[in-house]
């Protein structure tokens, strides 16, 4: 309906829209927050493909990620510059997929790794941006919006100034890849044993997050892994007939705890998806015919009264 | 840096053809918005597809004036007209310097244009009317008639502040005869009480807390609901996933835009599909009011309580 932003709505940053994304991909990969970086909450989820790193954004003083990177105009893998605010979810989350070695997506994504192939970063950024199934894909899980306020919130404050960077392994080396830098930043080779690329990946993301003053930050860490799902089942499979009861009892914990959290998402995105205007009117309509919406009314005017006058009253004790 | 506006509204730029008197308006989508920099008022508009700022004018106190150009078809045009006297102050090209036109219509097709004369006249006027208080002054207070306490003083029709209307301003590029058309909106909107700020949040009455008694004391009520929930739920409807949507961040930011929808006045087609009269789309409180007496109707809410009792007595 607005063609604010080219049609791109603002998403919310939760590891459920970001499966819905995947899914809709054709992606069988889960997104998960990330609480800690340590090395036990990493092992819970590997194999971690990439890690999807949110922040506000401050300004470009931290040119090259921490400072231990450096630029590689000479990337081999795919790289899309962030041509459209509200797409940089899901921007981050293709400059991630697409360098993942060997990954099954849909049709629609191998389409456009092999159109986009040979441009430049720009280019593939507005070759994104252009793209409709993307669009629907990314749009798929904001509200419909019965009528376009965005236009009337002018202008976007800094608040609103979110950033997503990528880090993942390609190559060898741990890269980090901001859609609005000049080029993918290479911060040096991981080891491929033990924790593996993780391990160089926590390294750097902590010394980036030193960088910023105390309490300056804020920040959301996500990991893009394979679903554990197939595989604790499997596991669960295996102990079951192996007759171990311990071992049965926790993995049936888990795979319950795991269906807990994608029936939660579930039901979070059908919200999102759904125009709850019918419902804003038929609980009114039930109210009222409960004979309870004029004492609620009043209550409400009485709580938007004392919002204002707080509101007046704070604001004198500032001018003092 | 740009500050916060301090008014802002969806509008398009217009423009004159060149030797005639037609205005055309034109297809980019924009914003009009009212800022305060460095003590300086600032009149700005955006174009909404690029978020550039193609429009920054530096306005002094009593420059300009924003009014209606009711000639214009639609009824929706508007010119931003600068005191002559006062060019030198900002560095104008010549041929804007007598002013610059714009439009509020959110189509330009031919149906919108005739079609939507009435339903957002009272709307665009009140944003010009707290434009022209800020082009006087920029320290000037904004008030908005749209929820308004008593539907007495609703908004006065287009016809009826046409007719009110006389001509107290020139355009130096109009004939005699269209300046005898065109209208001064300031002297129009004068007469119009100025209440305050809206008197109710949607927000406050869809709450966990106000609807408990919903649940609690009229299950009758509550299956009627359950069409209203999301189709694809993961789960079959039931009153413990009604009461989880309703205190979902999901619902409530529906909520909350609903109610800053209804302030924008623009809602009279969105409520017809709800089986509300077009009124309950101009505010919070003429929405609750149409409501109850669709609950009315519909047979119900008589042993209702509180401030809307009264309303129910002048129905009976």
């Amino acid at each position: 309906m607005d063609d604010e932003s080219n049609g791109w709505q603002l998403t919310e940053s939760d590891p459920g829209v970001f499966t819905e994304l995947l899914k809709t991909l054709g992606v069988k990969l889960v997104v998960d927050d990330l609480y800690s970086l340590d090395t036990e909450t990493l092992s819970t989820l590997q194999p971690i493909h990439a890690l999807i790193f949110l922040f506000k954004w401050v300004s470009n003083q931290d040119e090259r990620g921490g400072g231990s990177g450096t630029y590689d105009d000479a990337f081999p893998g795919f790289f899309a510059h962030q041509v459209v605010n509200n797409a940089c979810a899901t921007l981050a989350v293709l400059n991630a997929l697409l360098n993942i070695p060997a990954l099954k997506t849909g049709p629609e994504l191998q389409d456009l790794l092999s159109f986009t192939t040979g441009m430049d970063a720009q280019t593939r950024g507005l070759a994104i941006t252009s793209s409709g199934f993307l669009r629907e894909a990314h749009n798929a899980l904001s509200p419909p919006s019965a009528i376009s306020l965005d236009g009337l919130h002018v202008p976007k404050t800094s608040e609103e100034a979110y950033h997503f960077v990528v880090y993942l392994p390609v190559a060898g080396s741990v890269y980090e890849l901001d859609g609005l830098k000049r080029s993918p930043v290479r911060h040096g080779a991981h080891s491929d044993g033990g924790e593996g690329w993780t391990s160089k990946a926590r390294e750097i993301i902590e010394a980036r997050i030193a960088t910023y003053p105390p309490g300056s930050l804020a920040f959301n860490l996500m990991a893009i892994h394979d679903d554990s799902l197939p595989h604790l089942q499997a596991h669960l499979r295996a102990a079951q007939s192996a007759g171990d009861d311990f071992v049965t009892a926790e993995l049936a914990s888990m795979i319950s705890q795991e269906n807990d959290k994608r029936m939660r998402w579930a039901f979070e995105n059908s919200l999102r998806r759904h125009n709850h205007v019918g419902l804003v009117h038929a609980l009114t309509l039930a109210l009222a015919k409960a004979g309870l919406l004029g004492s609620v009314t009043d209550q409400a005017k009485t709580k938007l009264k004392e919002r204002i006058e707080k509101i007046r009253k704070d604001g004198k004790m500032e001018e003092h | 840096m740009t500050s916060e506006p301090l008014l802002a509204f969806k509008a398009g730029r217009s423009q004159r053809r060149e030797g005639t008197n037609f205005v055309d308006a034109m297809q980019t989508k924009g914003i009009i918005s009212l800022h305060k920099e460095d003590d300086l008022l600032h009149f700005k508009w955006t174009n909404r597809l690029t978020g550039e700022t193609e429009e920054d004018l530096i306005l002094f106190p009593q420059d300009a004036s924003f009014s209606k150009v009711s000639q214009a078809p639609g009824g929706r045009t508007y010119i931003l007209k600068f005191m002559s006297s006062n060019q030198k102050h900002f560095s104008l090209p010549k041929v804007l310097a007598s002013g610059l036109y714009w439009h509020t219509l959110s189509s330009l097709s031919n149906e919108r244009l005739t079609d939507s004369k009435d339903k957002f006249t009272a709307r665009d006027e009140e944003f010009a009317r707290n434009v022209n208080v800020l082009l006087e002054n920029p320290e000037g207070s904004l008030t908005w008639n749209i929820a308004s306490g008593s539907s007495t003083n609703s908004q006065v029709p287009a016809s009826e502040q046409a007719a009110a209307s006389s001509v107290t301003s020139s355009l130096p590029q109009l004939n005699a005869d269209q300046l005898a058309r065109l209208r001064e909106l300031v002297a129009t909107m004068a007469s119009e009480p100025a209440p305050v700020q809206p008197t109710v949040s949607l927000s406050d009455v869809l709450t966990v807390e106000t609807l408990s008694p919903l649940f609690t004391n009229h299950p009758d009520l509550i299956s009627a609901l359950f069409p209203h929930l999301p189709p694809d739920l993961p789960m079959p409807p039931s009153e413990e996933v009604l009461q989880r949507v309703i205190a979902s961040p999901q619902f409530q930011t529906a909520v909350g835009n609903f109610d800053q929808a209804l302030h924008t006045g623009l809602l009279g087609g969105l409520v017809r599909g709800l089986g509300l009269p077009e009124e309950a789309g101009t505010g919070v409180e003429p929405f609750l009011r149409a409501v109850q007496d669709q609950a009315r109707r519909e047979g119900g809410g008589s042993n209702d309580s509180g401030a809307s009792s009264r309303d129910e007595m002048e129905t009976d």
